[in-house]
């Protein structure tokens, strides 16, 4: 078949505001060739050139050298950029950046009428491609007003209403929920299929990768893998050292394969049914008993937050954000919130150190010293902020100084203008988030983004919060960044702060949480451990989450080994891939 | 916090004024400002009251909603009240207290400003924001203005970004309130303590708030020509403006309204 986009020997180099070219090339001599009608990923760590490489397809960057070709037309002079623009539909991450019209009828008919569609053919378009993403009801809204799954949708209509041939997806599932994203993926799947639109997809996440034709590995600049998804994964040390990761489904049959001593192979991967026999088959060739995993249960220590009966309204108690809460935190434990989009999650924290005062209820704070502050008394506010940090979604926003020491010291100074040892302070909160000594010195707007996020945190921690309450602190890094951030939290809790974690991911949830905590429609509906709560498939949607995709894909390597082998008795499962294999082959050998 | 206010939204109701043609709009707009400086006699007033009434009737905007929009405008209101009680000490004197002292036509005069406000927030909210949206009012400057055009003047760039501006006030609204309480949580204040921390206060919000509306625009630029965008030449319209019977009806309803206002204020005005 044809190839759809290809580039050859391509390199880029960002220019400084002089206009000087940067040290390093963004892409550095890169060629791919996407065939027409296929869907594909391109995945690499933060900063590997990715989102230029797909810059440089729809030409919204030039390549300093080398060859683009999209549909058969050369990208040489302004014309031919614009009927590559025409054809090649870019949908980018943040949806907010990329609504042009304030109601959604009106931003879906932006680009086709820049191409000059004229009436009724513009109407017909724009009606059609609403119709097709889901949004046909909703097209005299504002677009403001939409949530952000439905604000991707938008700017896929956008797209699909300029009939596009090519669909390229910046990261546009980073900022989604697990259930917009699934959505989202499937309509574009979907688009693949009836439409033959070739989808070209820049992604985090393994699963979503998992999902495609193929995968190019993107590092330094330079292709350095491309093949299917079972060809990519099938080298786990190659996937390792590019900061990424495997999808948790395939990284439990590596655990199982390594517990039996077998080689995985490229087959034993490709779908779904093939990874479930495969580890089925893993487990059977066992013969060694692996060590009998643990989960690591905390002891509960002594109740340091107490939040009783609380409500919330926004309008006047005609609908609760949230309705007779009561939960107790314990000291040192990480507490993990989860619950769709719009359950009262962010209304619930942000209660938390009084940013928001209760309506009703209460929300109680037991100190180290002994004390007990309450944030609906104003002279306890301030000790409550002190010893409640809080990290909102996307903390980097939040960052305004001109060194990044002078901001992470911010917070200390608003307590007192005198303080001993800042210097010293600034930097061992640094040290906490993970930022170099180095980087101290510089602006926090010169930081790379997981550098920002760091500085924002150690704003936070500087303040030596007893509880720190953290908001999606991963949304939208690289597999590397995602786990780096997890490390520091779990270092956190070993020194002594509780953590309380509002997560997207249940795999996250269930593997770093000792304890869960299900908010639904503004009501606690569950709090215990993972493998309570994500028992089984129907007790989690009750609950509106999704399974932890190891769980789900335990699950049915179990309920296969069981229909083969109906005597042996099986364990609740592990959210961690390593102890979930050793809990599996276990039960296979029969240990008891 | 500051999400109820709804200065400057889009409020869709379906009504006739909802309908109408923006460039009709605009244009009565124009007249009912003219008109809002002009009054000053109490009758006047009273009709420009009825008038307003009919529009926001006309329009069905809900109780609420007006009031929501008039809301943040009345501490201004109230300030420009007491500053016009307080310094105007002509005519006949009313109250004194002190170096306080209230004259009849301070106080008349002092409502009269008031009420200006109220209705100049009014007008802008019925016949503008509130029923068109931000994209027709910049395609009705657009058509307005196109005459413009024959001097170089880049009638359709201005026209887009007006529009961009109008539809990133919500955004900007969301992210404002997501900054404050972020900096809030670090200890910034912004309603106690001294003139200076509170100012500083606010830097700590407007800083990053700048930031990103740079990284935004820059987002935004991209995206716009992924798009396709190239100004305005050959660009086509999905909802093209069409002056109907009913506009004209519309105009010629409410610009009589407009004249026996002004017959009114002649009649009974000094």
């Amino acid at each position: 078949m044809a190839n759809a986009i290809s580039v050859k020997s391509v390199s880029f180099t960002y220019r400084t505001e002089d206009g000087e070219s940067r040290s390093t090339k963004a892409l550095d001599g890169i060629s791919i060739e996407v065939e027409s009608g296929s869907y594909c990923a391109i995945l690499g760590p933060n900063g590997s050139g990715k989102s230029t490489l797909a810059k440089i397809i729809d030409i919204l960057e030039l390549p300093d050298e080398g060859q683009v070709c999209v549909l058969g037309v050369n990208a040489t002079n302004e014309e031919e950029f614009y009927r590559i623009r025409e054809n090649c539909a870019y949908v980018f991450q943040n949806p907010d950046n990329q609504i042009v019209g304030t109601i959604v009828e009106e931003d879906v008919a932006f680009g086709p009428e820049n191409l000059g569609i004229k009436l009724p053919e513009l109407r017909e378009r724009v009606d059609e491609a609403l119709k097709y993403v889901g949004l046909y009801d909703l097209r005299k809204r504002e677009a403001a007003a939409l949530s952000g799954g439905q604000k991707q949708k938008l700017a896929i209509a956008g797209a699909l209403a300029m009939q596009p041939k090519v669909l390229i997806l910046d990261e546009s599932t980073a900022m989604l929920d697990p259930v917009s994203r699934d959505e989202f993926l499937d309509l574009v799947e979907k688009m693949n299929r009836e439409k033959g639109i070739t989808v070209l997809t820049i992604t985090h996440d393994m699963n979503e990768a998992a999902r495609c034709e193929k995968i190019f590995v993107v590092e330094h600049g330079q292709v350095t893998m491309s093949g299917t998804p079972a060809q990519i994964f099938s080298h786990p040390d190659v996937i390792k050292k590019a900061g990424l990761e495997l999808p948790p489904d395939i990284s439990l049959v590596y655990e199982i394969a390594k517990l039996s001593e077998s080689q995985v192979a490229e087959d034993d991967i490709k779908d779904r049914e093939s990874r479930i026999k495969a580890a089925v088959r893993f487990a059977e060739s066992a013969k060694d008993i692996p060590e009998a995993p643990v989960h690591d249960l905390r002891e509960k220590k002594r109740k340091i937050m107490e939040i009783s009966d609380l409500s919330f309204s926004y309008d006047n108690k005609k609908t609760y954000a949230l309705e007779h809460i009561n939960l107790d935190v314990y000291e040192g434990e990480i507490l993990a919130v989860v619950g769709k989009s719009g359950c009262g999650k962010t209304t619930f924290i942000s209660h938390l150190n009084g940013i928001v005062k209760p309506q009703s209820g209460s929300v109680k704070l037991f100190s180290r010293d002994g004390n007990i502050y309450t944030t609906s008394k104003k002279k306890d506010i301030a000790e409550i902020r002190k010893n409640v940090g809080l990290v909102f979604q996307y903390p980097e926003y939040q960052l305004f100084e001109e060194t990044v020491e002078k901001d992470i010291a911010y917070g200390l100074l608003c307590q007192s203008k005198e303080q001993e040892n800042l210097k010293a302070r600034v930097k061992e909160a640094a040290t906490m988030s993970g930022l170099d000594v180095e980087t101290l010195e510089k602006s926090p707007f010169e930081l790379s983004g997981g550098q920002k996020r760091r500085a924002a945190l150690a704003g936070v921690l500087i303040m030596k919060p007893q509880v720190l309450v953290l908001d999606e602190p991963a949304a939208g890094l690289d597999p590397k960044g995602r786990a780096d951030m997890f490390e520091i939290i779990c270092a956190l809790r070993d020194s002594g702060t509780t953590i309380i974690l509002v997560s997207h991911n249940m795999d996250e949830a269930a593997r770093y949480a000792d304890r869960i905590f299900c908010i639904k429609e503004g009501k606690a509906v569950a709090e215990g451990a993972a493998e309570e709560l994500f028992e089984s498939n129907e007790r989690a949607r009750g609950y509106g989450l999704s399974m932890p995709i190891l769980y789900d894909f335990a699950d049915m390597v179990k309920k296969e080994l069981l229909r083969k082998h109906p005597e042996i008795s099986l364990m609740p499962p592990f959210p961690d891939p390593a102890k979930e294999a050793s809990s599996i082959v276990r039960s296979v050998l029969h240990a008891e | 916090m500051l999400n109820n206010i709804s200065l400057g939204r889009y409020v869709d109701t379906g009504s006739v004024l909802h309908k109408t043609d923006p460039r009709v709009k605009v244009i009565l707009y124009l007249v009912y400002l003219i008109a809002v400086f002009v009054v000053n006699s109490p009758v006047a007033l009273l009709a420009l009251f009825i008038l307003t009434g009919i529009q926001l009737i006309t329009a069905k905007i809900p109780l609420d909603v007006t009031w929501s929009t008039l809301k943040p405008v009345l501490p201004l209101a109230l300030f420009i009240f007491i500053l016009n009680a307080l310094t105007i000490k002509q005519g006949d004197v009313l109250f004194t207290w002190r170096f306080i002292t209230i004259t009849d036509v301070g106080t008349t005069r002092a409502v009269l400003m008031a009420l200006r406000l109220v209705f100049l927030i009014l007008s802008t909210s019925v016949l503008l924001t509130l029923t068109t949206t931000p994209l027709k009012i910049a395609d009705a400057l657009e058509s307005l203005l196109s005459p413009l055009k024959v001097f170089n003047v880049p009638v359709h760039e201005a026209a887009m970004m007006m529009s961009i501006a109008l539809r990133f006030i919500p955004t900007l609204i969301e992210e404002t309130d997501k900054i404050m309480k972020a900096q809030e949580s670090r200890g910034a204040n912004y309603d106690t303590g001294s003139f200076l921390s509170r100012l500083r206060g606010y830097i700590t919000v407007l800083i990053p708030l700048f930031v990103s509306s740079f990284k935004r625009a820059e987002d935004l630029a991209v995206a716009m020509d992924a798009r396709c965008y190239r100004g305005g030449s050959n660009r086509t319209k999905l909802n093209p403006l069409k002056i109907t019977g009913r506009d004209i009806a519309v105009f010629i309803l409410f610009l009589t309204g407009a004249a026996i206002l002004i017959g009114i204020q002649v009649f009974f005005g000094n």
